[in-house]
Order: structure tokens, then C-alpha cells, then sequence
């Protein structure tokens, strides 16, 4: 596909007629790119965590949060200022260092993973080679600073909190990465735009969800087990653990912990958009709709309305899983550790094997559907 | 000097700074809780180093594989045996410390020598493969390197086992140091159900 | 290889049952995305107390005889009765009365019994404090008439359930002009009334 915009250029061309040098241009124009994946993640989040209110409520009919803003679409805001206020407490015996240092290496590996999340065909923050690759190491790295966080509370809530987290996140990130494998498999990438592309052409025939129906469920429970959603929220479970790692934290420090869970949802929630359902393509290819309506596809007006359709068609994918996620939270019941690691060990890990054999098998006799 | 160059060298000296500091201090440490975390920011640095290198894919394999599931699992050992044990004092303590500040100076001098008698600087600078490096990598892994990934796959099978077999005593009749016979009560037994089954 | 068969066969079984048991639940879940809610938004919306409720009691000092049936039906002789003997007069003078409506059950014993009738049960239920010894009223907070929920201008009165016309769930959506569901009480009356024999020979003529 031909550049229609490229930001970048145009802003350091316009700096540049400030009389300043390329170099400095660019290190002006560098936070840009952080400062959108950190604006969009939090926008992200509170859109999220509204819809959760309203749609928790809804499902047990209740009106929910309704006198900030219109239909209490502020309320997000508002709980977000107010731990913003809340007094910073470290509990007198906890070890201050790593009680700070936690939620941040809880964070900081969700917010980078945004890097590789395409909202279209060059609508992303860095086209690395290593793509998906890059987002599994990185959220390999969370429950080291779950399992901080639990043992520097210096509570047995929050230490067996961190402990089940991380052993839950360790024994769900091989099924994780298995299923991501096959579509590699199919691709012969691990870029984000690669596996999008490779997935555009027939429309919704083409997206990966009926080539990989087993994978994807696979993926979705493993996401969930990650972002410790119900069935899945056995570190934070109320009844048995108070708040597990959380227990002890307040404030800003809390408030890192319910970004960071929220932001992993939208991210797997994208992820599965992007994996399984086409990413940004409609579910009829844009190529038919401009021929049918006679428009040439190279036209700037045409590409910048393509543009905004794509990332439309992300985030609806990935919200319309975040509803699903929700109506999940309200319908099954938690599972017990056993159940869990049971689960992720002895069903989703075969399964995910088989599946990758599977997948293998089909592309060497089926090259044309499966990926050459 | 470009703004490119220096930011590689204020990144370098920031990464190689972590890495030896937090070295350090995984070794000299008193708190074992303390060296574990600093183990996991020493191989976060080293993978910044490589990825200075242009070696994503090594980078994101050092994350992947050392931070997110050796470090883990030491944390969590560590956390699962937290029993504070007063510490003996060891005889001989000052004749260990030397025989081990000379075999590790000995080792230091060894890497100092492959250091500097290597030639380091590649032909041309723009010979580095990037993101190409993914492809190699497999290459070699299934054609000439093929023998160690396997027999790395076996030895890591057989730590797997060997941890299965310790872990699970009880299966077998006798204990494996004491060689004594071991009480038959802890070997798992089907579950008779709670609740009698319809057909 | 037969057995791992038949264990791959029950696998896949289990897997489709939790599958039909994730649908099962769904299929709840969406059911009750469909129903609205019926919430009464407290502080701005208030149920209308039905005609018995048995809120706060209220006392007339001046009615009362100080002869203690209130105290003796009460199943716990909650309300305190201070009166003195006026050698004079040989009467008793009555000086203060209280109920703690912090041990109170409402019951409506005393209500009951009282042969002035000085007590009386109100529709107030919003007995909220910070201290439960604010709870304690005395004959001057006893004499009080709460505020009626219908006449408070800032409140939106809500009818309850079985006041409301038949079919309906919702209280937001009825006039005040709807009929509860069934007979009121003077329609009872109307409907047991026997009927005249003037009015039966009318209907006998009107037959023939």
C-alpha cells in the first residue's frame, strides 16, 4: 500500500522551517509517539472500566454509576482523581523500596507492550521484526513485580496473592505462546502487520478464527488467566485473600495496579482482535466496497477515510471481546488453584501442542490456505 | 558526534553501569530476597545491551527465558522456603575467600586476554543483519547447531525429572538417601467419590 | 491405545460439557440483560409507607395517664414512664417519657393497649445517627410529626409494588391517577353491601 501521511515528516519538515536542524526535530518529535500509546492506553482504560460499571449493573439490573456526567461517563475520572488525593501509605514493616518499585514493574511492561498493537497499515508505534515476540517476553516480566509487591507488603494475604499470581501467569503464558506460535506457523512472521496481512483478501472468510478455532479459544482463556479475570481472578480473590498482592497498597500506588490489570485487558482484547479476527480489515475487504462504488483507492480523502475505519474496526473488535469478558466476570464462578493449574497444564497445554502439530500438518498439505 | 551515537553511548554506559552495580550486588548482598530481584534488573540490562546490538530477537529470548521464567522461579523458591536459618560459622574461612578471589581473578584475567586478542570490528558496519537475525537464528538452530539444542532439551529433561523425582519421594519404597522404607500412607490414592456416580 | 482412545474420547466430552455449561450460563446472564432495573434512587425517590406501617411511634403528653400499659405490654418494658404522686390531688403527675428507638422492634404493642390512645404509629423510618444515644426520644421528640414523603417538595414519591396497577413493575411510569391492582377497601364495602329488595324487584321487572 502507497504512504498516504507520514506525520513524522511533515512535523520535522515544519520544524525544520523554524530554522532548526533535523536532529533536534526529531528529539522534539520523539515523546509524541510515548505520549499517544500512554494517552490511548488510559483513554482505553477508562472507556473500559465505564463500560464495566454499566455493564456489571445492566446484567444485574442496576443503573450504575449515572450522576457524573452524562449516564456517568465521568465517574472513571472521578475515582481516578480521587486515588490520585488518597494519602500514599507504606505500611510501617513493609520494605519501602520494593513496595515502590512493584506496581511500577507491573505497569511499564503492559504500556510497552502497546509498541506492536497496529490500528492500521502503518498506524502503529514501531513496526519491530520480532512483534508478537517482543509482547510475550515483555508480559513474562510481570510477575516478578507481582511477586515484589506481594513479598515487600510483608502480609501473608499479599505474599500468597503474588505467589498464585505469578504461578498462574507462568503455567498460562505456554498455552499463550503456543497457540501465537501456529499463527506464526501461517504467517512466516512474527510482525503484527504481517499476521494482519496475511489475513486480509476474502474478507471475514480469510481472518485466522476458522483457520485456528482451537487456538483462539485457547488464546482467549489464556488472556483472561493473564489479565486475572473471573474465572481467573484467584490472586485477587475477595473471599479468601482480602485483595492478594493489593491488600496493602492505597493511592496512586493502587491505582498502577488497576491500570495495569485494565490495560492488559484492552491489550488481549486487541491482541485477539488483531491475531484472530482481521485487525483492522472490515468484514468485507475495502478493495470490493471501492470497486462497487467506483472510487480510486489511492486518493488521499479515501486513504485517510480507510485509516479511520480501520482503527474503528480494532477497537470495536476488542471491545466487543471486553463486553464478552465482562458478561464472563457475571457468569462463571472462580476456579479453585488445583482446577486452575489442571487446566492450564494438563487440557489447554496438549491441546495447544496438538493444535501447533495440527497446524504444521495443514500448511506442508494444504500450502494454498495455510500459509506457503 | 550525532544525536544517534550519543544516545547509544549514554544508553550503553547506563546499561553497563546496572549490570555490574547490580552484579555486585547479587553477590555481596546480605538479603537473598534483595539478590534475586537484582538478578532480574541485571538481565533486563543485558538484554538492553543486545538489543544496542540489534538483536531483538536475543533480546526478547533473554527476557523471556531469564527473567520471565529462571528469575521467576527463584523468587519463588526463595519465597516458598523463607525458613530464617541462623548461619554457621565456616572453618577455614579466610584460606576459602583467597583460594576464590584467585580463581576468580584467574577467570577475569582469561576473559581480559580473549578481550583484547579478539577482533571485535566487523568488516563493515552495515553487514549487521537486524531484523534478519530471527531467520538465522532458526537456521542454525535445526542444521549445524542441531546436536547441542537437542542435547540441551535432554538435559533439561532429566533436571525435569530429576525434580519430579525428588519433589515425589513417596512413590517409591524407599528413600532414596536414607535407603530406609518409606511410610506407604503418602502414596497418592485414587479418590473414592463423594458422591456416588448415576450409571 | 484403546484406553488412550477412550481417555481422548472423554476429554473431548468434557470439554464440550463445559462448553454447554458456559452456554447455559450465558443464556442466564443475557436473560437478565434484558430486564430493566426498578431501582428507587433513595435520597430522591422515596417508597410511600404503606397505610400500617409501623415506623416511629409518636406520644401526646397530654393525653397520657401515666398508668404504665405500654410499659407492661412491651415484650421488653422499653418505654420509661417518670411520673410522681400528687399527695393533693392524689393523681399522678406525669414529668417525662421516653422510648429508646435504638432497642425498640416496633412492634406496636404499646400502640395497641394504650387506652388514651396518646400513641400512635408514623410512617418515619429514616432513624439513621451517629450516636446511638441520640436514639433515645424523649416526650418532646416522641410529640413530632415527621415530614410526609408525598408532600416533600424535594422528594418523588414512589408507589410500592402492590400499589401498583396490575401488569406494571415499574413505579416511574404510572400517573398518580392509576388504580392500585384489586378492590379498595370502600369498594369492598360497596361490593358486601346486601342488596336492597327495591332494587332486586327492579331487576326482576327489568328481566320479565
Amino acid at each position: 500500500m502507497e504512504n498516504g501521511l507520514d506525520l513524522e515528516y511533515i512535523f520535522n519538515e515544519f520544524l525544520k522551517g523554524l530554522g532548526l536542524s533535523s536532529e533536534i526535530a526529531h528529539i522534539i518529535w520523539l515523546p509524541f509517539p510515548m505520549l499517544l500509546v500512554l494517552v490511548s492506553a488510559v483513554v482505553g482504560v477508562l472507556v473500559t472500566v465505564w463500560l464495566e460499571r454499566k455493564i456489571s449493573a445492566a446484567a444485574q439490573q442496576r443503573i450504575g454509576p449515572e450522576y457524573a456526567g452524562a449516564l456517568g461517563v465521568l465517574q472513571p475520572i472521578a475515582d481516578g482523581l480521587k486515588l490520585l488525593v488518597k494519602e500514599d501509605i507504606i505500611p510501617a514493616k513493609a520494605d519501602s523500596i520494593l513496595f515502590t518499585a512493584g506496581p511500577i514493574l507491573v505497569l511499564v511492561p503492559v504500556i510497552l507492550s502497546w509498541l506492536i498493537v497496529p490500528f492500521g497499515q502503518d498506524l502503529l508505534i514501531s513496526n519491530v521484526g520480532i512483534g508478537i515476540f517482543l509482547w510475550i517476553a515483555l508480559s513474562s516480566i510481570q510477575p516478578i513485580g507481582l511477586l515484589m509487591s506481594g513479598y515487600a507488603s510483608n502480609n501473608k494475604y499479599s505474599l500468597l496473592g503474588g505467589l498464585r499470581a505469578a504461578a498462574q501467569s507462568i503455567s498460562y503464558e505456554i498455552p499463550l505462546a503456543l497457540s501465537v506460535l501456529a499463527i506464526v506457523l501461517m504467517t512466516n512472521s512474527l510482525s503484527t502487520i504481517d499476521i494482519v496481512n496475511q489475513q486480509s483478501g476474502a474478507g471475514i472468510l480469510s481472518w485466522n478464527i476458522w483457520r485456528q478455532p482451537i487456538g483462539f479459544i485457547i488464546f482467549w482463556i489464556c488472556a483472561l488467566a493473564e489479565c486475572e479475570r473471573l474465572p481467573f481472578d484467584l490472586p485477587e480473590a475477595e473471599e479468601e485473600l482480602v485483595a492478594g498482592y493489593q491488600t496493602e497498597y492505597a493511592g496512586m500506588k493502587f491505582a498502577l495496579f488497576y491500570l495495569g490489570s485494565y490495560i492488559n485487558l484492552i491489550l488481549s482484547a486487541l491482541l485477539v482482535s488483531i491475531l484472530y479476527l482481521g485487525g483492522w480489515a472490515l468484514p468485507i475487504p475495502v478493495e470490493i466496497i471501492a470497486k462497487f462504488l467506483n472510487i480510486p483507492l489511492n486518493a488521499p480523502l479515501i486513504q485517510v477515510f480507510t485509516a479511520s475505519i480501520g482503527i474503528i474496526m480494532t477497537v470495536l473488535k476488542a471491545y466487543i471481546l471486553v463486553f464478552i469478558a465482562i458478561l464472563l466476570r457475571w457468569t462463571t464462578p472462580r476456579v479453585r488453584i488445583d482446577q486452575l493449574l489442571d487446566l492450564g497444564w494438563k487440557f489447554l497445554l496438549p491441546i495447544s501442542l496438538a493444535n501447533l502439530l495440527l497446524t504444521a500438518g495443514l500448511k506442508l498439505a494444504f500450502p494454498q490456505f495455510f500459509g506457503g | 558526534m550525532s544525536i544517534a551515537v550519543t544516545t547509544q553511548l549514554i544508553c550503553f554506559s547506563i546499561l553497563s553501569l546496572v549490570v555490574i552495580i547490580g552484579a555486585l550486588g547479587v553477590v555481596l548482598l546480605e538479603s537473598i530476597v534483595y539478590s534475586a530481584f537484582l538478578l532480574c534488573g541485571v538481565f533486563l540490562s543485558v538484554a538492553g545491551l543486545y538489543l544496542l546490538l540489534n538483536a531483538s530477537f536475543v533480546a526478547a529470548a533473554q527476557v523471556l527465558v531469564y527473567v520471565g521464567a529462571v528469575n521467576v522461579l527463584i523468587i519463588f523458591a526463595i519465597m516458598l522456603v523463607n525458613k530464617k536459618e541462623d548461619l554457621k560459622p565456616i572453618e577455614n574461612l579466610n584460606s576459602r575467600r583467597i583460594i576464590s578471589t584467585s580463581i576468580c581473578l584467574t577467570l577475569l584475567s582469561l576473559l581480559i586476554r580473549v578481550d583484547l586478542s579478539t577482533v571485535w570490528i566487523i568488516a563493515s558496519p552495515n553487514s549487521s543483519i537486524g531484523e534478519e537475525s530471527t531467520y538465522r537464528i532458526g537456521e542454525h538452530l535445526f542444521s549445524d547447531y542441531l546436536l547441542p539444542f537437542e542435547v540441551a532439551s535432554v538435559l533439561l529433561l532429566m533436571a525435569m525429572i530429576g525434580a519430579i523425582v525428588l519433589a515425589r519421594k513417596d512413590v517409591m519404597n524407599q528413600d532414596i538417601s536414607t535407603g530406609l522404607p518409606v511410610d506407604q500412607e503418602l502414596i497418592e490414592k485414587t479418590k473414592e467419590p463423594f458422591l456416588i456416580n448415576k450409571n | 491405545m484403546k484406553d488412550f482412545l477412550q481417555k481422548v474420547n472423554s476429554y473431548i466430552k468434557e470439554a464440550f460439557s463445559a462448553g454447554k455449561y458456559l452456554y447455559n450460563g450465558f443464556s442466564v446472564t443475557f436473560d437478565h440483560l434484558r430486564r430493566r432495573p426498578v431501582t428507587v434512587q433513595y435520597p430522591y425517590e422515596k417508597l410511600i409507607p404503606s397505610e400500617r406501617y409501623r415506623g416511629r411511634i409518636h406520644y401526646e403528653f397530654d393525653k397520657c395517664i401515666a398508668c404504665e400499659v405500654c410499659v407492661r405490654v412491651c415484650p421488653i418494658n422499653l418505654p420509661v414512664v417518670d411520673w410522681v404522686m400528687n399527695k393533693e390531688t392524689k393523681k399522678k403527675e406525669l414529668r417525662n417519657y421516653s422510648i429508646d428507638f435504638g432497642v425498640c422492634i416496633f412492634c406496636g404493642n404499646c400502640v395497641e393497649f394504650c387506652p388514651t390512645n396518646c400513641l400512635s404509629m408514623t410512617e418515619e423510618y429514616e432513624l439513621a445517627s451517629f450516636d446511638r444515644h441520640n436514639l433515645n426520644f424523649d416526650n418532646i421528640a416522641l410529640g413530632r410529626l415527621p415530614t410526609n414523603v408525598t408532600t416533600d417538595p424535594s422528594v418523588k414519591p414512589l408507589r410500592e409494588l402492590a400499589y401498583l396497577p396490575k401488569g406494571v413493575m415499574d413505579p416511574h411510569e404510572i400517573s398518580p391517577s392509576d388504580p392500585r391492582v384489586g378492590k379498595l377497601p370502600e369498594e369492598v364495602y360497596d361490593w358486601m353491601k346486601p342488596v336492597s329488595n327495591e332494587t332486586k324487584d327492579k331487576a326482576v321487572k327489568a328481566n320479565n
